[in-house]
């Protein structure tokens, strides 16, 4: 039972982050309509902004935080202006091979500045563990948990409640008509681009403290945020938490119940994106 | 089509020619590239529908390491075959779950499809897992130079078969179905079968060229056969050579290939930043390719 439980609140604690780089990746694809294959490699871009402040200036991960947003908010916003928008009304195989190429770029880029090694940031409450009964968990988990909780809250409170989120979804709904009613629609796309990279940055720093920061570090999260929005549907960012929670909890109970489970992990995105879209594609024959 | 003569020409008299040290480097070069371009040209095949496949690498690896383990119990040629059909038979059922919807979801599930199969690869124990798997040499290393021929072999096979389906009537359902899939589906287009079969040949065509790559290299990790960096490649190439045509994927893999060989010995790992800058600067300043250059030199022909 008590093996039971640790899976599941295993499974819960990795959903906030997850649903953290999800909501990025369906802002670019639901409002920009932009595939980014190069969204993991902006949290990538954060975990090293973390580790480079923490190594050379000392500051602690929860400060970068901020300050990764703002970089990556600024990287999303330049990827955007001089490499998106020239593509935006070209095909979409066109759009999908220019971020695919950014990917490649930026990661190819990281590993000759850093090299393949990976980088822990070492805080001093990186080890500590909260104990509950008969189980435990992480203190860097948990809160990065409460806090990509606090900052899908806010998003969705943006999107739902103020006018710049009105216009924003808007302009998801349909490209022609909000720049008739007068919202700029171009400067909409990139602040939910901007945003886009800022969500997956501060994942980024997150993840140089729960995991590593390298060059590598954010392809598999552009695969599971990409597993995870094609459950939701593409761009539908009120399905991503929940699509979160699935692939989450399904990747915690293959590590803990599938016999030499810890490599069969990083096939349980496939399947869920394979039965996501046999599913779609089901329905729609 | 000039310069594939010219080519097949160049690529046939090679061994031949008077180049002292620098011969075996030259041929091997030269093998890497015409398998490369054989990549390529696959790739561009099923880019004429439209779609954007980044499983071409798994394809690569799976016809290498399909190659690599019958080749004892078969012998060379057959085994290759073998290796195209495995190839042949993934694309199937990754296409038939996939082919109907829209393009997006193709090229996110080809991603994962090829991440996969580096993990079941790595995670089996008959291919050797992370270890590696020794490979016999082509013809039991009976001919020094049978290896470097099945390369030209290859190349030839997939040059003919992007010629031959430009000429055919699939070439017009292809370019209807990526034109617009609703009008071509109207105009009577099976699209749907048409994707289907193109991902297969062009699969086949991959694995083909994989398992030729397994006997050069005799050697086959999964972090190799299944690394992104083939896919890259396979993508690249057509990009900055001409899509759609078929001497843009020739022409754009000696160039590329020479390129790579040269930064891999300069910077090692990290040549592939090279592979994201020319697509990137490719996409947004010459989308249609090399070729477009010269097209536009005689006169806007249709390539």
């Amino acid at each position: 039972m008590d093996l039971l439980l640790q899976t599941l609140i295993n499974g819960i604690l990795a959903a906030g982050i997850y649903a953290l780089v999800a909501s990025g990746l369906a802002l670019a694809v639901g409002v920009v309509g932009i595939v980014n294959f190069a969204h993991g490699e902006f949290s990538m871009i954060g975990a090293f902004v973390s580790y480079l402040l923490f190594v050379g200036a000392g500051i602690d991960p929860l400060i970068s935080l901020g300050l990764a947003a703002l970089v990556l908010f600024l990287v999303g916003a330049i990827t955007y202006y001089g490499l998106i928008r020239p593509v935006l009304a070209a095909p979409e195989l066109n759009q999908m091979l220019l971020t695919f190429g950014i990917s490649v770029a930026l990661q190819n880029i990281a590993l000759l500045l850093f090299g393949a090694d990976t980088r822990v940031v070492s805080t001093s409450y990186q080890g500590a563990t909260i104990a509950l009964g008969g189980i435990s968990f992480g203190v860097p988990p948990f809160a990065a948990f409460v806090l990509s909780v606090g900052l899908l809250g806010a998003l969705y409170w943006f999107l739902g409640k103020t006018r710049l989120g009105f216009a924003v979804r808007a302009v998801a709904q349909n490209r022609l008509a909000p720049g008739l009613l007068g919202i700029e629609t171009q400067q909409i796309y990139l602040l939910a681009f901007g945003l886009s990279a800022a969500l997956a940055g501060i994942a980024g720093v997150m993840l140089s403290v729960m995991l590593y920061a390298s060059p590598t570090v954010g392809f598999a999260y552009t695969l599971k945020a990409f597993a995870i929005i094609v459950m939701a549907g593409l761009g539908n960012l009120r399905g991503v938490v929940p699509a979160a929670i699935i692939l989450a909890l399904a990747e915690a109970f293959v590590s803990t119940y599938v016999p030499g489970g810890g490599g069969w992990v990083e096939a349980v995105f496939f399947l869920v994106i394979f039965l996501a879209l046999t599913w779609r594609s089901w329905r729609l024959s | 089509m000039m310069l594939a003569a010219v080519l097949l020409f160049l690529a046939l008299v090679l061994p031949g020619l008077p180049l002292g040290q620098w011969r075996a480097f030259a041929l091997d070069t030269a093998q890497f590239a015409f398998l490369i371009s054989g990549l390529a040209l696959a790739w561009d095949l099923l880019a004429r529908t439209g779609q954007l496949s980044l499983a071409h690498g798994a394809f690569f690896g799976l016809g290498a390491y399909a190659a690599a383990l019958s080749a004892p119990a078969l012998g060379t040629v057959p085994a290759l075959l073998v290796g195209g059909a495995v190839a042949a038979l993934s694309s199937l059922l990754l296409g038939l779950a996939t082919l109907r919807l829209q393009g997006m979801y193709f090229a996110i599930a080809t991603l994962a499809f090829s991440e996969v199969m580096r993990t079941l690869v790595l995670k089996a124990q008959f291919t050797g897992g992370s270890i590696g798997l020794p490979v016999q040499p082509a013809f039991g290393g009976a001919y020094p130079l049978g290896g470097y021929y099945l390369a030209v072999a290859v190349l030839v096979i997939c040059t003919l078969a992007s010629l031959l389906l430009s000429r055919s009537r699939l070439h017009y359902a292809m370019a209807a179905t990526r034109q617009g899939e609703a009008v071509a589906r109207v105009l009577g287009v099976p699209v749907v079968r048409v994707k289907l079969v193109t991902f297969m040949i062009s699969a086949f065509l991959a694995g083909l060229a994989g398992g030729v790559y397994a006997m050069k290299t005799l050697f086959l990790s999964p972090y190799d056969a299944f690394g992104l960096g083939r896919a890259v490649e396979a993508l690249v190439i057509p990009i900055f050579g001409g899509l759609y045509t078929t001497t843009g994927p020739l022409l754009g893999g000696l160039i590329i290939v020479s390129l790579e060989t040269w930064l891999r010995l300069r910077i090692g790992e990290g040549y592939l930043v090279v592979y994201g800058v020319v697509l990137v600067l490719t996409i947004l300043f010459l989308p249609k390719g090399l070729m477009s250059l010269f097209a536009r030199r005689k006169g806007a022909r249709h390539a």
